[in-house]
């Protein structure tokens, strides 16, 4: 098959305007990627301020991955210290997959002895108005305070349980519940390995390695 | 519009003017030809929501219709389509970078919609129809008219959604805290009651002014005739 002269000018003309919009979009990416990390970082580090208890160190360097059972990708553990380098709480990101609409990303952070000291849900797509109460109902994200295995009833009253359901929506606060507990018990199996993390904001070499 | 014939002198401006006048509202992406239904009806349970919304989508159509505008006689007519939507889709992508880099809050918000924004055949719809055939100035005016046209559309149905749903408007509390949340407005269904009602509105504005021209368009001939008789 022979290519013509029309032809030819279609292929030229495609092939400039796609290299034009590739330069284009590689500038704008050299431009993006540094103010995009720090945004993301930001998002973190503001979501951590918000289930961290008080602290001296950086908890977004002092982190730990660790794969856990079941899973594929890594788990970020992000420690607390004060100002004597103790650890006085962990925090890290759990997923209620049976949320009414979807996965529900929820921050927690809990103390040495495995009570929650905040949670936070960082992404859902729960109804507005019923299910999102699991981001603005504050009281009702402060119920999870110095809660544990121990002292808890996990499960919405609905269900026997201590945490309370909302009007309307019963399924998403089920979910964080479960989700939540779930992290518990995780959280009480791996506490030793956890708890003996060295504090990478005084080791440098460690957190180079 | 152009029933003045005096103002034939002043023609560029009066077409600019027209230009604007038309994109904004005469052929407003939503109120007279309801494309780009799936943003609008998707993100707008705010007026902030739907503000960013219809600021991605004018961004975009400035460089569209700016860029096809200026190589409108360089792509040939077989592969234009093709042409358009890869540079509709740069300007997505750069857009969807800048909001994700300075204003990440806000890109979470709107999600999916953004890369979304490739297929808004509101868009592809100016570069075709427009942009295509007109100077970039003129192309220009056509982006900023239509871009706005549809930010206005977004942020009045958000606008109605938020003060109805949580009787707030850009965050402000409006109703005060006894205002019962009126919740379907903030899902779903709510957004077509309130297009529907938008849109009711928007014909009952179209038919007055319609009537107004009528009405000055015959008084006009009843003057003309009038000096006609008079004169001997």
């Amino acid at each position: 098959m022979k290519v013509d002269r029309g032809q030819w000018q279609m292929i030229i003309a495609l092939l400039v305007v796609g290299v034009i919009c590739t330069l284009l979009l590689a500038t704008t990416n050299i431009f993006t990627r540094a103010p995009i990390a720090q945004a993301e970082r930001q998002a973190l580090m503001n979501a951590l301020m918000q289930v961290l208890p008080k602290h001296e160190n950086d908890p977004i360097r002092d982190t730990r991955n660790i794969i856990l059972a079941g899973d594929k990708k890594p788990t970020n553990f992000y420690f607390s210290r004060n100002a004597a380098g103790t650890i006085n709480a962990i925090a890290w990101q759990v997923t209620a997959p049976d949320g009414y609409n979807g996965s529900i990303h929820i921050l927690m952070a809990v103390h040495p002895d495995g009570s929650i000291n905040a949670i936070r849900v960082t992404g859902h797509k729960e109804t507005p108005g019923l299910g999102d109460g699991i981001t603005k109902n504050q009281s009702w994200l402060d119920s999870f305070g110095d809660k544990s295995l121990a002292n808890a009833n996990w499960a919405v009253k609905k269900d026997g349980g201590d945490f309370d359901q909302f009007t309307g929506a019963t399924i998403t606060p089920r979910a964080v519940v479960k989700a939540v507990k779930k992290g518990l018990s995780m959280y009480a199996s791996l506490s030793a390995k956890l708890l003996s993390s060295p504090n990478k904001n005084t080791s440098e070499e460690a957190h180079a390695k | 519009m152009q029933n003045n014939a005096n103002d034939t002198n002043s023609v560029p401006d009066l077409q600019k003017g027209e230009i604007f006048a038309n994109g904004f509202w005469h052929n407003n992406a939503i109120f007279a030809q309801l494309l780009g239904m799936c943003p609008l009806l998707g993100v707008t349970t705010s007026a902030e929501n739907g503000f960013w919304m219809g600021a991605a989508t004018l961004l975009v159509l400035i460089g569209s219709n700016l860029t096809v505008s200026l190589i409108r006689g360089a792509i040939p007519a077989n592969v234009r389509i093709p042409a358009y939507i890869t540079i509709i889709a740069a300007f997505v992508s750069i857009v969807e970078m800048g909001m994700n880099a300075w204003m990440h809050e806000m890109y979470l918000i709107l999600g999916l919609f953004i890369p979304l924004i490739v297929v808004n055949c509101a868009i592809l719809g100016r570069a075709e129809a427009f942009a295509s055939k007109n100077t970039p100035i003129n192309s220009l005016v056509d982006a900023l008219a239509m871009g706005s046209g549809f930010t206005f559309a977004l942020v009045l149905l958000g606008g109605i959604r938020e003060l109805l749903g949580q009787g707030e408007f850009f965050g402000f509390d409006i109703f005060g805290p006894s205002y019962p949340d009126v919740l379907m407005f903030i899902l779903p269904p709510g957004a077509f009651i309130a297009l529907g009602f938008i849109l009711a509105g928007v014909n009952i504005i179209n038919r007055k002014m319609k009537e107004h021209k009528d009405q000055q368009a015959v008084a006009l001939i009843q003057a003309q005739t009038a000096t006609a008789e008079v004169q001997p």
